[in-house]
């Protein structure tokens, strides 16, 4: 309130007007996001017990009819696992791997050759995703590079990868972490040069390998970018849609299938909107338990 | 300086104001929206220049053209957009129940009176072809192109070997071992990533085995899918797989068609839409036969799968005559002489295919194959609602995989079934 009076030159004769005035600056924003987030979310609750198509003018009300199948959905498992498996091995390359990278990156090292390696490892993430799937449903084809690269190392394979059930996935995975480590790597290396020089150098003083600066120093000093990364790389694998649905479509089967391919496949090839919606608030809920987790796990927004 | 600027732009508003006014008030131009799903060649480049000719022999319509898109995203688009107020103004449909689907929403316009008006346009097109687009005795949509499913083989190798096109099942089981033992390791050619190859296959052996009556209650969702014949087509789809590339499921129907125009594999299950592409690249010899007869089957094996496509025009129209001539501007005997040369894809109009449109002479077996069957088998991903559909299609793929067993891939579609009937 101080601020307010001593910058102001002449403040505004009715003290209502005050009060309206920074509500109108955030209105448009507020509108825009109940219009696209918030409006739809809510009606999302609504279809969830109601089916009805595209096509059909009245939506029927069945209860909790769609949560029932959603439990008793196979289907749903599988995505649900795959999802999972999705997460897990996306913290590891896109969080902990990536961070490692960046921070042997950043070492006195790899000086010369940092901006370089920086700029390989980021070209993928500039790659549009569409792209970067045609190029690997070529690498995983039965004679494709990596058949090749196992053929050159002396082994004989002919195996279709995304033909597999036992290995669409982890292809699909693998295909994930090489176009996005980058990115995640170049948050962290930005996190790392705001590191004060003299911490290290102090460190270095007192007798500590560089394992131990890791460890002590530039991990407890990205905790913040770890958790942005972590938020965003968990979420993330929780809404993937594009990766699974342009490589393997879900497919053979159902095998690759995620929640958000399964949750389009309901709603636009078999026109179940309300079973779709159903599997949509599934995924809400699934990310928002996960952000309030990890916010308090990771104590973000605490100052030190 | 700034008050020149402001008269400037006045005057710059004003002309372009008085330059847009004579062209309102001029001739009434009509502006069609247009949707089809070849934003690829060939039939991309096709469609433009069609759509260009009618413009220029009708210089007060505008053909606007939504963004197309491929096969499957065309299939989810089409269901969405008719269901909105963006209804395209004309658009392309497939026969039996995905036309169904969109003419049930109510906002197809049914074509009767415009056809009843121009006798001579409807006596030119094929007679067999409009029935697939004709719902509950009305006619919804034009017949485009025409189609069929065959096994292609290549001919040069079966004459060597003195092989013949088979007849029988056991017919059929015998070329493939006498190609095996030739040293043609994987002789059927096949790709099934894209879910809809399956379907193809699905459909002809559920129509050649299971009893008509049968198929016909359970597509219709009447049934549930319990006769044994089902078990028994997929029986026959395991067997066939042995034969096929290893892991079918990963690679395309045009990675398939490619192996099998460098002579990887000696047979595939192809559409005769397809010939095109063989007479460009294939170095060999080729020809075709139809799905030979199923042992026990009592579905007749003389039908041939492949539903026409066609045009449909919106209810929501405001120019239902122009869009309909724009219809017949396509379905017609220069343009659909012309498909056929730049496609390959078949004409529905009579005599659109003949010596000077066709890149290969067996483009006019195939119309005379198409034009001998019986009846017309409906692709089953069109015939089939689409959650059994999938059913059949994702069950499909793993009994190849092994991760399922026919029984097991029944029980599905019957689930699927239930879940169709309760939507």
């Amino acid at each position: 309130m101080i601020g307010n009076t001593v910058t102001r030159a002449a403040p505004t004769k009715h003290p209502l007007g005050r009060k309206i005035v920074p509500y109108l600056y955030v209105m448009p924003l507020v509108l825009l996001m109940a219009t696209f987030v918030y409006i739809p979310m809510v009606q999302n609750f609504y279809f969830l017990f109601h089916k009805f198509s595209a096509f059909s003018k009245e939506q029927t009300y069945v209860g909790w009819e769609n949560v029932q199948l959603l439990f008793n959905d196979p289907v749903v498992w599988t995505a649900l696992k795959n999802n999972i498996l999705y997460c897990i091995i996306s913290v590891i390359f896109q969080v902990f791997l990536s961070l490692i990278c960046a921070s042997l990156l950043e070492d006195r090292l790899f000086r010369r050759i940092a901006t370089h390696l920086r700029t390989m490892f980021f070209l993928p993430v500039l790659i549009s995703m569409t792209v970067v799937a045609m190029l690997f449903t070529q690498i995983y084809s039965p004679k494709g590079l990596f058949n090749g690269l196992i053929n050159l190392l002396g082994g004989k394979s002919k195996v279709g990868w995304l033909g597999r059930s036992e290995s669409a996935i982890f292809c699909t995975i693998a295909m994930s972490q090489w176009h996005s480590m980058g990115y995640t790597m170049m948050l962290f290396i930005v996190a790392i040069q705001k590191i004060p020089e003299d911490l290290y150098e102090a460190a270095e003083i007192d007798g500590a390998s560089r394992i131990q600066r890791f460890f002590t120093i530039t991990l407890a000093q990205v905790r913040e970018m770890i958790f942005v990364t972590m938020v965003t790389t968990v979420s993330g694998a929780f809404l993937v849609f594009n990766d699974v649905y342009i490589l393997t479509k879900g497919g053979p089967g159902n095998s690759s299938v995620t929640l958000a391919v399964y949750m389009y496949n309901m709603a636009f090839t078999q026109d179940r909107m309300g079973y779709a919606s159903t599997i949509a608030i599934l995924m809400l809920l699934i990310c928002l338990t996960l952000a309030v987790v990890q916010k308090k796990g990771l104590r973000s927004g605490e100052v030190d | 300086m700034k008050k020149a600027l402001a008269v400037f732009l006045v005057l710059l508003l004003t002309l372009s104001m008085a330059s847009a006014i004579p062209a309102a008030f001029a001739e009434e131009k009509i502006t069609l929206t247009f949707f089809h799903r070849w934003p690829n060649e060939p039939k991309g480049p096709y469609m433009n220049e069609v759509i260009t000719k009618f413009e220029a022999a009708n210089p007060n319509i505008d053909v606007v053209l939504i963004d197309p898109v491929l096969n499957d995203s065309y299939k989810e688009k089409i269901r969405v957009l008719v269901g909105s107020s963006e209804i395209p103004d004309v658009f392309m449909s497939w026969s039996g129940s995905f036309g169904q689907n969109l003419v049930q929403s109510g906002r197809v316009l049914p074509l009767d009176e415009m056809i009843a008006a121009d006798p001579e346009w409807a006596s030119r097109i094929v007679e067999s072809q409009w029935g697939p687009f004709n719902y509950d005795g009305k006619q919804y949509g034009a017949p485009w192109s025409m189609d069929g499913k065959v096994f292609f083989y290549n001919k040069t190798v079966f004459d060597k070997l003195g092989l013949s096109e088979p007849n029988t099942w056991d017919e059929f089981i015998a070329v493939l071992d006498a190609l095996v033992a030739a040293g043609y390791e994987a002789p059927l050619s096949e790709g099934f990533s894209a879910e809809w190859a399956v379907s193809h296959y699905m459909g002809t052996m559920v129509q050649r085995m299971v009893d008509p009556e049968v198929v016909k209650k359970d597509y219709a969702l009447e049934g549930d899918f319990s006769d044994l014949g089902y078990i028994d087509v997929l029986n026959c789809f395991k067997q066939l797989s042995q034969y096929m590339n290893a892991d079918p499921c990963s690679v395309d129907h045009t990675y398939a068609r490619n192996a099998f125009i460098d002579q990887d594999g000696m047979l595939i299950y192809m559409q005769l839409a397809e010939i095109k592409y063989l007479a460009d690249g294939a170095e060999f010899d080729y020809s075709f036969f139809d799905m030979p007869a199923l042992p026990d089957g009592k579905g007749d094996p003389n039908e041939l799968t492949g539903a026409p496509e066609g045009m449909m025009i919106s209810a929501e129209c405001k120019h239902p005559e122009a869009a309909m001539e724009f219809v017949k501007f396509f379905i017609n005997e220069e343009n659909g002489g012309l498909m056929t040369k730049m496609t390959g894809e078949l004409s529905c109009v009579k005599g659109a295919v003949n010596e000077e449109t066709v890149s290969s002479p067996k483009q006019l077996e195939a119309v005379e194959l198409i034009l001998k069957a019986t009846n017309t088998t409906l692709w089953q991903d069109n015939a089939l609602d689409a959650t059994v559909a999938s059913a059949f299609m994702k069950g499909g793929q793993l009994l190849l995989i092994g991760d399922m067993t026919p029984e097991q891939v029944m029980q599905s579609v019957q689930a699927a079934t239930k879940e169709a009937k309760n939507k």
